[in-house]
């Protein structure tokens, strides 16, 4: 079974359709980029599957349920675009609310929390107000409250945001760390070096729909880099 | 790994009981009740002597029921619009700023995280009614000797209004912004006090206000009703029963309007 699904999914917001006709799955274990320019119905797809919000047609399976179902959301961490907390809330109180959200508690609850913490390099800063943070140090806190109780399956969306080289490289380690201990990602980005680093498929979206999809050497023609590959997807469909 | 959704739910409350505490309104919320406490103080100093109305002495210890009713009816009405004001933003606001999508993509029932954004907005309210109400009637009874069952009675009403109002304010903040759901509020309450008063007194009400009167919680009615031993032998020709059992059944409409309307609700930010 696949961890996720959406078949045919449209979504119209008004008038605009954001998705038309949208296929995409993704099996246990893998990893797959979403590429796509600004505004091509990316973060709507991640919005979909959260139960965030309903396809207009089509549907949409996360681990064989509705995403409406709170048991479809069971092992699955997300880090948004702009990741947004709670200012009023230390680091370490943030992972302890998230821990108790998803059944952790007790000596289990520090356990997991301490490991996020060692993870992100945000140990020396737990007890610090999120509301004191660098947008970068932020973001390594939405990194950590997506790696919280070990999840099976992460959707990053633009998870490099806000970080700088050091924390990117960082960021691509941690992924890479998930994908090693068996975790299925899909990392949704514009960033084309990094999808091409973190993800072994790729699903290129353009305005709501997915133009292409596969190993990232099955897209590519001889001697094309991703980013060529990508430009010429993405081209070709609007001609 | 899924905890169950009482714990879901309590962690979910008390985080949105922390949010409200530190909101700016609170500091507001704490100066205005201590004034109308002061008010109160004052409205209620004088338990014995005479007043003349129309030319005619009337001792104060008679109307003492009447004044009494009118300051916990106007209490009451001010604390229903209090938690309507708090539920206005209290579930929008973690939906704006994009804080309520990660606890979202837990596995996380909508419902328990409205319930407890509901909770974290009433227990403010409720707290604030609790001290004002309690404060009031302890004042009524020691210097005017009226009994506090009646007063205890119109505080379950007024917490069950608070409940209906806050309900259906935050259900509404969801479709218009803050502003305009505090207005409707304070037109809503003011609006169901004043034909609800008039009820109350036997005028002809009208198709609208008859239709005003039926079709919506009997806010003012239930506390009135509750306070009516305290102007004895003037009792509203209500049934006390059939008023509780109206509030009770909009109490649980309300939460089941919100609950439903959040579960249909499209998280854009």
């Amino acid at each position: 079974m696949n961890v996720f699904e959406l078949e045919g999914v449209t979504k119209q917001y008004g008038r605009r359709a954001a998705l038309r006709g949208f296929d995409l799955s993704l099996a246990p274990g893998e990893s797959l980029g979403l590429l796509g320019p600004n505004g091509a119905g990316k973060t709507t797809a991640i919005r979909l599957l959260l139960g965030f919000s309903k396809p207009t047609s089509g549907t949409v399976r996360l681990r064989g349920l509705s995403p409406s179902d709170p048991t479809s959301r069971v092992g699955l961490g997300y880090l948004p675009e702009r990741v947004q907390l709670p200012a009023r809330m230390t680091i370490r109180s943030l992972l302890f609310h998230h821990a108790a959200l998803i059944g952790l508690t007790g000596a289990a609850a520090d356990l997991e929390v301490d490991a996020a913490l060692e993870q992100t390099g945000l140990v020396e800063r737990a007890n610090e107000r999120i509301g004191s943070l660098s947008k970068g140090l932020m973001q390594r806190a939405g990194f950590a409250q997506a790696f919280l109780g070990s999840p099976d399956l992460i959707l990053f969306d633009e998870p490099t945001s806000g970080l700088d080289p050091i924390g990117v490289r960082d960021a691509r380690d941690w992924i890479a760390s998930a994908r090693e201990r068996g975790c299925s990602v899909m990392v949704s980005s514009h960033q084309l070096s990094e999808v091409e680093r973190t993800c072994d498929k790729v699903a290129i979206v353009n305005e709501g729909q997915v133009i292409a999809s596969g190993g990232i050497r099955s897209i590519l023609n001889d001697g094309e880099s991703l980013e060529d590959a990508f430009i010429r997807l993405v081209r070709q469909e609007r001609k | 790994m899924r905890p169950s959704s009482s714990a879901i739910f309590l962690e979910l409350a008390s985080e949105a009981l922390w949010d409200a505490t530190r909101r700016r309104i609170v500091p507001m919320i704490a100066f205005v009740s201590l004034i109308s406490l002061l008010a109160v103080d004052s409205c209620t100093s004088c338990g014995s002597g005479n007043i003349t109305a129309n030319g005619q002495v009337v001792p104060v210890s008679e109307i003492a029921g009447w004044t009494g009713m009118l300051v916990i009816a106007s209490l009451s009405m001010w604390m229903m619009v209090l938690a309507g004001i708090l539920a206005s933003d209290h579930l929008t606001e973690p939906l704006s700023d994009g804080s309520a999508n990660l606890v979202l993509s837990r596995p996380v029932p909508r419902g328990a995280f409205a319930g407890a954004r509901l909770a974290g907005a009433l227990a403010i309210a409720m707290a604030t009614a609790v001290v004002v109400l309690g404060v009031s009637a302890a004042l009524l009874h020691l210097r005017s000797g009226l009994p506090l069952l009646p007063a205890a009675l119109a505080g379950l009403a007024c917490l069950a209004g608070s409940v209906v109002v806050g309900s259906l304010a935050m259900t509404l903040s969801l479709m218009t912004t803050r502003v305009a759901t505090a207005m409707l509020v304070m037109v809503f309450v003011g609006a169901v006090t004043f034909i609800n008063s008039l009820g109350l007194t036997g005028v002809e009400l009208g198709a609208v206000g008859t239709a005003i009167q039926v079709l919506t919680p009997p806010l003012s009615t239930a506390v009135v009703v509750a306070l009516a031993p305290w102007t004895d032998p003037v009792v509203p020709d209500v049934d006390p029963i059939i008023m509780m059992l109206k509030l009770c059944a909009w109490m649980i409409a309300s939460v089941g309007i919100l609950l439903v309307t959040f579960n249909r609700f499209e998280i854009r930010q």
